[in-house]
């Protein structure tokens, strides 16, 4: 977080003093992005991370990346653009939580990590428990099932965002909960 | 040649639809064969109990709502890095106050009972007020007829019928004797 934070604070500093002000005045379209796109990402970024300080730093990230994309140009598809990104670092810091979590001693751990008959019911515990399966999942299967089942996207504009037919996009998701289902059942 | 692109696009859907439903008949999760199988496969067992569990799961996160001012304060931080300039625009300040909106089909969604009971009410009355005019011009010809039919006896034939001339006729009457002569 504070990582995070003096992160922003220093590209916050690069990008007022740096650029041009002409860059500037041509970069509102960040802003309509955040507008059209801003709810959905949230949504999205919510339920991979489930945590509200993750998704305001997931979200800010988002948006530097995109104002600062090869030097404030804008994508050619900011949709495609914007949710890879914010899957990309929802992804990477889900990846980061869970070392951090795995580096703590067992004795260290929240009862409700370690599996028992109770958990299996247990909400908290099934949701981690998929979205550390999520985050290991391969990068294409990843995306698709993130987009289709977090996001709520439909197979056609999943395929527009990633440049594959929906069909390939449906068979991606088969697969990605397909080796969903296999980490899952050895969880326990 | 759009009309015969229409009538095939048609048959394929059809088609596909049949397949669909005469593949999940056969080969579904409601497959008797499959549920015949998994009674006594304890793999599959253990295999659909974690494909349940992955869609738990999924449902688990969906179900799970954030808070109303999230997507205020995401905006918030996330503008507060962009440039001096973009910070100032009004569209900015907006988005500082956005709260999240629901799409317009959740929104159309709970009128959606209110305009099918009104639909249903709209329907009533309109097969009542045919069902009324309907009847009551019934009544009036079947009356006429009855006079017409006593002035007959009572006066002869050719005077009823001037009285009562052909053209006179109501439009169930036209309508009846049409069909009878059908």
């Amino acid at each position: 977080m504070t990582l995070m934070f003096s992160r922003a604070i220093s590209y916050k500093s690069v990008w007022d003093f740096a650029a041009p002000d002409s860059i500037a005045e041509s970069q509102r379209w960040i802003l309509s992005t955040m507008q059209k796109y801003g709810q959905e990402l949230v949504t999205m970024l919510w339920r991979i991370l489930g945590n509200e300080q993750d998704v305001l730093d997931a979200y800010q990230e988002t948006f530097l990346q995109l104002a600062h994309f090869e030097g404030g140009q804008k994508p050619k598809h900011i949709k495609a653009y914007v949710f890879r990104t914010a899957n990309n670092v929802a992804v990477s810091m889900l990846r980061r939580r869970i070392a951090e979590r795995n580096r703590l001693p067992v004795s260290a751990r929240s009862e409700k990590t370690l599996s028992s008959p109770a958990n299996e019911l247990d909400s908290k515990y099934l949701q981690e428990a998929l979205r550390e399966c999520i985050a290991q999942l391969p990068e294409h299967l990843r995306i698709v099932v993130t987009l289709r089942d977090l996001a709520e996207l439909s197979y056609a504009q999943i395929g527009r965002i990633l440049g594959i037919s929906a069909a390939t996009a449906r068979v991606y998701r088969c697969k990605a909960v397909q080796l969903l289902t296999v980490w899952m059942s050895k969880e326990k | 040649m759009k009309m015969t692109k229409i009538k095939t696009s048609n048959k394929c859907r059809r088609i596909r639809a049949w397949l669909y439903t005469a593949l999940n008949r056969h080969f579904g999760p409601e497959a008797n064969w499959l549920n015949e199988h998994i009674k006594n496969c304890p793999r599959c067992q253990r295999r659909l109990i974690s494909c349940g569990k992955v869609n738990l799961a999924l449902s688990f996160i969906k179900s799970q709502p954030h808070k109303l001012d999230l997507l205020k304060r995401a905006n918030t931080q996330a503008i507060g890095v962009l440039k001096h300039s973009l910070r100032q625009e009004s569209k900015a300040q907006k988005l500082k106050k956005r709260l999240p909106e629901p799409k317009l089909l959740e929104r159309c969604g709970k009128y959606g009972s209110s305009l099918a009971n009104l639909a249903a009410c709209v329907l009533v009355l309109l097969l009542m007020k045919i069902g009324v005019f309907s009847s009551m011009d019934n009544f009036h010809s079947r009356g006429q007829k009855v006079i017409k039919q006593y002035y007959a006896k009572q006066v002869g034939e050719d005077m009823a019928d001037e009285i009562f001339p052909e053209g006179s006729k109501t439009t169930a009457q036209r309508n009846s004797h049409g069909f009878t002569n059908a």
